[in-house]
């Protein structure tokens, strides 16, 4: 019994970091309406660029290469927006989604160009965990699931509470009526795409605390960032967060019951199960961020 | 001599399978991110039977009807979904297809690969048999291209090209545009399975690795390059893309660059992808349109 509580528990770690990658996404869907699949370039920069700052010139120390590195994550989030997915906006969504793919592929390859293909990790070693009720936790998971509650608690008090959230949800349910209403696009526009890289690269880098970092990484989580999208609804920020949990879960519980290398499979069959069944997510709203 | 051989063999084998994509991408408007599916269903069905023993063009022919099964299969279900999700649900399908192959090992020996696939007997072994198979795969890609050309020139490729414009207009003239989306899906899965079985018998040793995303940006690239729903397009971006490709291998590269050369090579095809989407979408062959 306790060995399912403890992958149940697993899950839960592992899957609140997928909801701070499915939310960024799914904010950048709710918007522009296009799935951004260099979002998951974003994940592997925040962690790539932790392990630039921590290697031999510079020195850092993890903590205080955190910061930094989130920094750089948000100018590759906002130079994706300016050079490429701004010119292109009133374009097909089709072009948008070549060129999201196209941009995806120049980035792993630049990080592949630049650390290698080969798994690395930051060093940091084993810790111990903590026991309680039968069930251990390391210190680091305990890191992942509290960081994860900051930023999701973050980011509801930001949407409910203050009047960037309200003009982003407007936005995002109606994107000319609000622009008529007079609230600035481009404000938005950075708002949106400042979070994302934030939420994506804070996720990435507790991945790589977590296990480690390869080019990679990026597409596989993208893979279940968007499982997460889908099983809220996209658009839907608050669906994204309980999917991500959901596909935590069940990747961690599926463990138990097929071999490993199949692990990915869960994520797969939820995205073509709920595409078939409810495309439009358990907690279906027309669209708009909610 | 035979290196020119080697790279005018891949030409025409990618040339079908660029061919096979462009019927469902260019005149179908159906963003199939996954084809590389059914060219490794081809290229594992033919390895495996005339592995075997049974006779090349046997395998052959299973191989195209397998693939050509595997697509109607997906299309139904997936056909229900549009634009951006139905990309999504193909490139899953392609993921979830190579996790088949790389963990079943007791059919095609997981990440090992499949080793010794026979070429057809009628051919030499080794460097002496590439003229005629040379000679065998420009027969087979001028057949596939008349046959597309003569198809898509025909009322059903019209038929086609008005779903790819407006579903409610082919609805309007009388065109079950289910039906037409699951035949150019067939009809384009059988082709890359045609591509993909080709390629096998000629390299004789394929893995799951082969079968990767990045073997589905490349044709696309190929297909968005020459030019969307045109029918020299994607030769005409084949050839680029390969010999551009092979090409690097004779650059004076200094010892200890060698690392460096694919990543670059993947930077500049996404480069490439993304510039072709800001700058010309249409492509080098733009669609005629009247």
């Amino acid at each position: 019994m306790s060995y399912y509580a403890q992958l149940l528990l697993n899950g839960i770690v592992a899957g609140s970091v997928y909801a701070l990658f499915a939310v960024g996404l799914t904010l950048v869907y709710g918007v522009f309406r296009f799935i951004n699949f260099a979002h998951g370039e974003l994940i592997a920069c925040g962690a790539y660029f932790v392990l630039f700052l921590m290697a031999a010139p510079l020195s850092l120390p993890l903590l205080g290469a955190v910061l930094p590195a989130l920094a750089l994550t948000v100018f590759v989030g906002l130079a994706q927006d300016r050079y490429v997915y701004k010119p292109l906006r009133h374009q097909s969504h089709i072009t948008l989604l070549i060129a999201s793919i196209g941009l995806s592929f120049f980035l792993r390859n630049a990080i592949q160009l630049v650390w290698g293909s080969d798994l690395q990790t930051y060093g940091i070693g084993l810790t111990r965990g903590v026991s309680f009720f039968g069930l251990s936790l390391t210190w680091i998971q305990m890191v992942m699931g509290g960081t994860a509650l900051f930023f999701l608690s973050f980011l509801y008090i930001l949407l409910t509470r203050t009047l960037l959230g309200k003009s982003l949800r407007a936005v995002s349910d109606n994107m000319a009526l609000a622009d008529i209403m007079g609230i600035s696009m481009k404000r938005v526009g950075r708002a949106v795409w400042l979070i994302a890289s934030v939420f994506a690269g804070t996720g990435g880098i507790l991945m790589a605390v977590d296990t480690n970092l390869e080019p990679m990484m990026g597409l596989t989580n993208l893979i279940k960032a968007f499982a997460a999208l889908l099983l809220g609804g996209a658009g839907n920020v608050w669906g994204a967060l309980i999917g991500g949990l959901i596909i935590g879960v069940a990747e961690n519980l599926g463990v138990a019951f097929f071999s490993p290398g199949y692990k990915d499979f869960v994520s797969f069959s939820i995205i073509i199960l709920m595409l078939l069944f409810r495309p439009r997510g358990f907690f279906s709203i027309a669209g708009g961020v909610r | 001599m035979d290196y020119a051989l080697h790279i005018l063999i891949l030409m025409s084998i990618y040339s079908i399978f660029a061919i096979s994509l462009n019927l469902e991408l260019g005149y179908t408007g159906l963003y199939n991110f996954g084809h590389v599916a059914f060219f490794g269903i081809g290229a594992y069905t033919s390895a495996l039977l005339s592995i075997s023993g049974y006779p090349v063009m046997m395998s052959m022919a299973c191989a195209m009807t397998a693939a050509g099964a595997a697509g109607a299969l997906l299309a139904v279900p997936a056909l229900r979904l549009t634009g951006d999700y139905f990309g999504v649900a193909t490139l899953v399908f392609a993921e979830m297809v190579r996790l088949f192959f790389l963990n079943e090992r007791w059919l095609t020996k997981g990440p090992m690969g499949l080793p010794g696939i026979p070429r057809p007997s009628w051919l030499n072994e080794g460097v002496a048999g590439m003229p005629i198979y040379l000679l065998f795969c420009l027969v087979l890609t001028s057949g596939v291209f008349l046959l597309v050309r003569r198809l898509t020139t025909s009322p059903f490729g019209r038929a086609l090209k008005v779903v790819r414009e407006d579903e409610y207009v082919a609805q309007a003239l009388g065109k079950s545009v289910f039906i037409l989306k699951i035949k150019s899906v067939a009809a384009g899965s059988v082709l890359a399975g045609l591509a993909g079985a080709l390629w096998a018998h000629y390299i004789s040793y394929i893995s799951p690795g082969d079968f990767t995303l990045n073997e589905t940006i490349l044709v696309l690239l190929c297909v968005v390059l020459g030019g969307r729903g045109t029918n020299w397009g994607p030769v005409l971006g084949v050839c680029m893309v390969v010999f551009f490709g092979e090409a690097v291998r004779f650059l004076p590269i200094p010892a200890g660059f060698g690392r460096f050369i694919a990543p670059l090579q993947g930077m500049a095809y996404g480069m490439v992808l993304v510039l072709m989407m800001l700058k010309r979408p249409e492509g080098l062959v733009p669609e005629y349109r009247r």
